[in-house]
């Protein structure tokens, strides 16, 4: 416990004393801020472009402007999403319908203002949460065996499936669809080629950089372009001073939905955006005004930036501890911090001890340059909204292009972003939602090789992937959450929950 | 819709699903992705086996992409026998709303734009920062000819894109090969 604290005052000290990393850290942030406000971009292209943007740099300054690009470009979605009523990334749709309402009502300045605070109260309380949690779940993580990591990247694989988009059928459709494509090239255990069909460019596999450059950043780009309409941009008349009056008076909101982002962020695959939804949810649930919700709700506002903010440092908590990303852009992040030679997982508490503390350090310095630009940078920022789709989309793709070429110099990882992006345009039409393939094309090694592992280990036995006490856990939510698509057993599911709330309801009135 | 997380800005989207996803649509779709599952399945399946190097049936490289195949077919049987219990081989069943003519076209010419300067000027002996401009100048002039006729501004648009893009070529260069060191194509 103090060793811990003591690494964190260290990462702390070692930031502060070095003005450079906090300029670059600072400048991540407003790159991330300037990416967040534009429609469309998301965070997981803007990591996975400044990913090759800062490949030769050391490793501490290229992740910390990562980290604080990941930071800024959330917080800077919340721009869009009230001025425009469109979220600049798809983690403040949440606040669209509460943040317009204001700004349409003359409050624009007062809706950012909020949506500032929330944000920086959120990141905060993640923080927190990343800086106490991360070393215990390293810790627990060092007991987890090759049949624990088989289900973990299962389970990540189907919440996303689960979580992400509105057909759980095609999420997890798209799951195994990233898993098959991982498959692609050399695998890892006897160096065999597969399903490279001689091809010797895809022996080294389908790139998580380029994919993601395609499936997010081209993809975005043709889906843009097809559509030529224009949105108006709300004028902003009042001050936008941040709110921590408001936060104050709605400190519920914030520590609930703070504790909801980490809670959700904890979980694999899930995205930010849930961290927004189930906030903003459970601030309906438990607000005295529900009628305000979608009509200018503070209480609504606050808790979908709040919520979507602190899923950040939680996204990281999984990454970190056991190599399993929370999020699309938590995904990028970690592939970068592997590409920098740390390797995020169980090990990396006893390989790389002070890391978990510098990302910490890292993301509060974010957590402070949002709350920076927030205040000063407001009206610069909003110049970015001005900006049309037909000028900015060819320079995105042009950066695309770059992206996508330049992490190993191969004009392939171009061809396959450009493969993937036009796959990703038509099925993202079709409502297949791309954050499950994304974690696929992550997952699918680790799931691969602790498969066959565990299986050598058992001597081909599969009773431990199911009797080990961990593997019970995540195995029995896996096929639960699955075999709630089936209607009968979800039918089933939801009257045993009824009876039991029954129950409990009649004990309650029977002592009361 | 729910706007996901790989949907960025999807809040009001530029399409509405209802019209782009109907149980006839997911119909073919789950067919496509049967065969999909089988063809992975079979490659599996068919894959070397390093019996040689004494690797054992539960260990050999075709195991998982096997098993995904066979994921890949389950869940498309189950989108398959969804859409057909919501009718989509009913007769008058809805068919997917397509893309317009003028959509179809501007997305054609974009894709066509973005394909000649990925796979003709990149990497063929272009340097890169001609290629940026050419591509970015010429996309902004494609896109924006319509507005800038309707308003007699044709060649002014011209220059204004010529701008543009000797700007983000110059930009993109300078930025990643000099300031920071990428090599570029």
């Amino acid at each position: 416990m103090l060793d811990g604290l003591a690494s964190l005052g260290q990462a702390y000290l070692a930031l502060l004393m070095s003005p450079t990393s906090i300029a670059l850290g600072m400048a991540g942030a407003l790159t991330g801020i300037l990416v967040g406000c534009l429609p469309g971009l998301s965070a997981t292209l803007c990591i996975a472009l400044l990913t090759t943007l800062t490949v030769k740099m050391n490793a501490h300054d290229a992740i910390l402007i990562l980290v604080c690009s990941y930071v800024g470009t959330l917080y800077g979605g919340s721009r869009s999403a009230i001025l425009l009523n469109i979220p600049g990334t798809a983690a403040n749709a949440a606040s669209c319908a509460d943040g317009h309402a204001l700004a349409l009502r003359g409050e624009a300045g007062r809706a950012i203002g909020i949506a500032t605070s929330g944000a920086f109260c959120g990141t905060l309380f993640g923080v927190v949460c990343l800086a106490a949690f991360t070393p215990l779940l390293a810790r627990v993580a060092l007991s987890f065996g090759a049949q624990e990591f088989f289900w973990l990247a299962l389970f990540g694989v189907t919440m996303s499936g689960t979580l992400v988009g509105d057909d759980p059928l095609k999420g997890w459709l798209m799951g195994a669809f990233g898993l098959f494509v991982s498959q692609i090239g050399q695998e890892g255990i006897y160096a065999y080629d597969r399903f490279t069909f001689d091809i010797p460019a895809l022996s080294g596999g389908i790139s998580l950089i380029p994919a993601l450059i395609g499936a997010f950043g081209f993809a975005e780009v043709l889906t843009r372009l097809a559509d030529p309409v224009e949105r108006k941009l709300v004028e902003m008349k009042d001050s936008i001073r941040p709110r921590f009056d408001e936060v104050a008076r709605y400190w519920r909101t914030v520590v609930r939905s703070g504790a909801i982002g980490v809670l959700t962020g904890l979980m694999p695959g899930v995205g930010e955006d849930s961290g927004a939804w189930m906030s903003y949810a459970a601030a309906k649930a438990t607000t005295k005004e529900p009628e305000l919700f979608g009509k200018g709700s503070i209480d609504g506002l606050m808790s979908a930036e709040t919520g979507d903010m602190s899923s950040i440092p939680g996204h990281m908590i999984p990454m970190l501890a056991l190599g399993v990303p929370g999020s699309a852009p938590s995904a990028v992040l970690m592939a970068a911090i592997i590409i920098h030679g740390i390797q995020p997982g169980p090990m990396l508490m006893v390989e790389h001890p002070m890391f978990a503390y510098q990302m910490v350090a890292m993301t509060t310095l974010a957590t402070i340059s949002i709350l920076i630009f927030g205040l000063f940078l407001v009206r610069p920022l909003l110049l970015v909204l001005r900006v049309k789709h037909s000028v900015l989309m060819p320079i995105i793709f042009l950066m695309s292009v770059v992206g996508a070429y330049a992490t190993a110099w191969r004009l392939f990882d171009v061809y396959a972003m450009l493969a993937i992006g036009i796959g990703a345009f038509f099925l993202r039409r079709k409502g297949y939602p791309m954050a499950p393939f994304v974690l696929g094309i992550v997952l699918g090694n680790l799931l691969d090789k602790s498969l066959r592992r565990g299986l050598v280990l058992t001597d081909g036995s599969l009773l431990p992937f199911f009797a080990r006490p961990i593997c019970i856990f995540f195995a029995t939510i896996t096929i639960f959450t699955m075999l709630l698509y089936i209607p009968a057993f979800n039918a089933a599911v939801h009257r045993v929950i009824g009876a039991i709330t029954g129950s409990f309801k009649s004990l309650i009135a029977w002592r009361g | 819709m729910q706007p996901s997380i790989d949907n960025p800005g999807s809040a009001v989207p530029a399409h509405p699903a209802g019209g782009l996803v109907t149980p006839r649509s997911d119909f073919f779709a789950a067919l496509a992705w049967i065969a999909f599952g089988f063809a992975v399945s079979i490659g599996a399946w068919r894959m070397d086996r390093l019996e040689n190097q004494d690797v054992p049936p539960y260990a050999v490289p075709g195991l998982l992409p096997f098993f995904l195949g066979v994921a890949i077919m389950f869940f498309a049987g189950l989108m398959l026998a969804r859409s057909w219990r919501r009718g989509a081989l009913a007769a008058g069943a809805p068919r997917a709303t397509r893309m317009t003519p003028a959509e179809r076209k501007r997305f054609l010419l974009v894709l066509g734009l973005c394909l000649a300067f990925s796979v003709l000027l990149v990497g063929h002996g272009l340097p890169f920062w001609l290629a940026a401009t050419v591509f970015v100048s010429a996309t902004i002039i494609v896109l924006q000819y319509q507005q800038r006729r309707a308003v007699n501004q044709v060649w002014r648009g011209v220059v204004i894109s010529i701008v543009i893009g000797l700007c983000a070529g110059f930009g993109v260069t300078v930025v990643f090969q000099k300031i920071f060191l990428v090599y570029l194509p």
